[in-house]
């Protein structure tokens, strides 16, 4: 490397400081704090000299990791040798995943906090895996998917709230009414694509979220659906001391009472939910509209060509997707047993649109990673209060950096003549 | 040789500006007719009519069939491929680059296997009668790549093939939906000397074995004087000559409309 290159570099990496003092001066090296009677600033700029430092260091190095181009590529070695291990073994991977899954619950370290993450994880998956048909496979860029779980939630929280119907026939009309929510936006946005579609997704999204706000008599406004009934085992419910006429679980089962019954109820029943979404997915993709979806992803007038209707076809990537959310949707409410429009933010979509880039468009085990991925780290960072949104953005960016089309970015043909070579 | 198609009048304005005017000529079964003019002449855009991509300002498109005339005007965009059974394809390919050979092939058969999979519900259930149907479908795709000797690239990203071979598989899909009239939009560009020879051999296959009709769009002379039956000369939107090859090659309007008029 020439010193010509150091110095240019270096220069670089100056500039970056720069920049980086420009945010972190204001956002960081002002803090508020109030004291008595009022608020006070303190300035702290110990901590964004360290920011900034970081951030020249850091740039540096990739600079010259940069210029030295065949030296240091660790990261893509590695990067690629991990994503063809996964590729080889896929089946294998998802076999032991699926295990380790199911025999999770019993794992000895395993606690209740573990558990509320697992569920929050396999909870993303199942969104993955349904925001994968319409963004992985059908190629329509939907940031408004939130509102089909929203959708879902709520038809859930008020046909089990009003009619007292159980959670096993409240669930598919949920699924039924966030599918019909698909078609509903399908219908006005099936000439856009790309960036224009994805806007309007976007505002359906809001659109949702403010129909739940303001439709007070319906929807309670911001207070939210209180009271949502919990699932029951098949009839029995998970109750220490149930009504009169009534078995619970642990006593139908003999069991000592305990939370933990509910929770890993509820777990396998995301995991089903998950498991449903995934197989389904596996399966329509093999089948001529999953061919369909994938074609018009490809090239929309060549399936015009080709006699494939694209309405129909974005619809039913539309109403499938939205349907998935949907059931998602009531699993959320019967889990919280109180919803409000404050779930179902633009954040939320913003993350489920990642995971499934992240992992690689249209990748089913590459939807797993991602929310391991990004939930995880989040969770994890859950001490640091907002620092865990950087580790979030952190993890996201090193994704971007290191395998730009997503962790597993290869797509398997539906079909083959000659059978699998390997 | 009865007609296959038969354009009459048509006309296609963009606000001020008239692309094609006054446009008639017929297409007969078993023939392969070629449209040929300057850039500009406004082929691509009587493609465009009979397709269904634009709708013409004036002017009838009829397909025959048997006795009946189904006009063109009354299918739009994939209506046009599915119930006239009209297919073609593109002057810059387009193939589903990402998805393999094979796939191609079936999604063109799309309609057909929607019914078979009973909308997609037989196949969810993976009922024997939908596989049948999945079966025959990579048969007849088999016997296209058969042809085209790309059956053991089957397996592979369309996106991935030589040039050559992604014009030739893209025909092939075209041929696929079994289409009555076949539309070729410059088929022969980028190819080399060799490609274009067994590209000739292939229509030539399509027009005979297949009993379809073909329309061609071409500026390779090499092609379009070795295969065509009529040819067709535009230009500037208006028809300017109607015959065989061997006419076309001698008229002398045609040169003109090519090399400019001697002063």
């Amino acid at each position: 490397m020439e010193k010509k290159d150091i110095i240019q570099s270096f220069k670089d990496s100056l500039f970056t400081g720069l920049i980086a003092l420009a945010l972190f001066g204001p956002i960081v090296g002002l803090r508020t704090v109030s004291k008595g009677e009022g608020l006070f600033i303190t300035p702290q700029w110990g901590v964004v000299f360290f920011l900034v430092g970081l951030c020249i260091l850091g740039r540096f190095l990739i600079n010259i990791n940069s210029a030295r181009r065949t030296e240091l590529k660790i990261f893509s070695t590695l990067s690629s040798k991990f994503s063809s291990i996964t590729e080889d073994k896929a089946k294998h991977f998802a076999i032991t995943g699926i295990l380790f899954a199911v025999i999770f619950p019993f794992l000895p370290f395993t606690d209740r906090y573990f558990m509320d993450v697992a569920i929050m994880i396999l909870t993303y998956i199942m969104l993955g895996w349904g925001l994968n048909i319409v963004v992985g496979l059908a190629g329509l860029l939907d940031l408004g998917y939130v509102a089909f779980y929203a959708v879902g939630a709520y038809s859930y929280a008020l046909i089990a709230t009003t009619f007292g119907w159980s959670f096993w026939i409240c669930l598919p009309l949920a699924g039924v009414f966030a599918a019909f929510f698909g078609i509903l936006l399908g219908f006005p946005v099936l000439r856009l694509r790309g960036d224009y579609l994805a806007i309007v997704t976007l505002g359906f999204g809001e659109i949702i979220r403010i129909i739940l706000i303001n439709w007070y008599e319906v929807t309670n406004g911001p207070d939210g659906i209180t009271g949502i009934p919990r699932p029951s085992f098949f009839g029995l419910p998970f109750k220490r001391s149930p009504d009169e006429g009534e078995t619970s679980f642990h006593l139908f089962f003999n069991l000592e009472y305990s939370t933990m019954h509910r929770i890993i109820f509820l777990y396998y029943l995301i995991l089903v939910l998950a498991l449903i979404t995934n197989y389904f997915t596996l399966k329509i993709r093999k089948l001529p509209v999953g061919r369909a979806w994938e074609a018009l992803r490809e090239d929309e007038i060549a399936c015009k060509s080709l006699g494939v209707n694209p309405t129909n076809t974005k619809l039913t990537a539309f109403a499938i997707g939205a349907m998935f959310g949907g059931f998602a949707g009531s699993f959320f409410a019967t889990r919280q047993a109180f919803i409000s429009p404050e779930s179902f933010t633009f954040i939320e979509s913003a993350i489920i649109v990642a995971i499934v880039v992240l992992g690689g468009m249209g990748s089913q085990t590459g939807v797993v990673l991602a929310s391991i991925f990004l939930i995880g780290i989040t969770e994890m960072f859950r001490d640091l209060e907002q620092f865990r949104m950087i580790a979030f953005g952190g993890a996201m960016v090193l994704i971007m950096v290191f395998k730009p089309k997503g962790i597993l970015a290869n797509r398997k043909p539906t079909i083959l003549m000659h059978g699998d070579k390997k | 040789m009865s007609n296959l198609l038969s354009v009459e009048n048509l006309t296609m304005k963009f606000g001020g500006l008239t692309a094609i005017d006054d446009l008639s000529f017929d297409a007969k079964n078993n023939q392969i007719t070629s449209i040929i003019g300057p850039n500009g002449a406004g082929k691509t855009t009587v493609f465009n009519c009979l397709t269904g991509f634009y709708k013409p300002t004036n002017g009838q498109m009829f397909l025959h069939k048997e006795d009946n005339k189904i006009s063109l005007r009354k299918y739009t965009d994939f209506k046009i491929a599915h119930v006239a059974k009209v297919a073609r394809t593109f002057q810059n390919i387009r193939l589903f680059p990402a998805m393999s050979v094979l796939e191609n092939l079936l999604v063109a058969q799309h309609n057909e296997l929607m019914v078979a999979s009973g909308y997609s519900l037989f196949g969810l259930l993976n009922l024997k009668t939908y596989r049948d149907k999945e079966q025959l479908a990579v048969d007849k795709a088999k016997y296209w790549l058969d042809i085209i000797g790309l059956t053991l690239r089957a397996d592979d990203n369309a996106g991935d093939l030589p040039y050559g071979d992604q014009r030739k598989l893209e025909i092939v899909r075209a041929m696929c939906i079994e289409p009555r009239l076949l539309c070729l939009d410059e088929p022969a560009a980028g190819l080399n000397p060799k490609e274009s020879a067994e590209l000739n051999k292939l229509l030539k296959f399509i027009k005979t074995e297949k009993q379809t009709g073909i329309l061609l769009i071409e500026h390779d002379m090499s092609v379009v004087m070795g295969i065509s039956d009529h040819v067709v000369v535009l230009n500037y939107g208006k028809k300017i000559f109607e015959g065989t090859a061997e006419q076309t090659k001698n008229s002398k309007e045609v040169i003109e409309a090519y090399l400019g008029v001697d002063e």
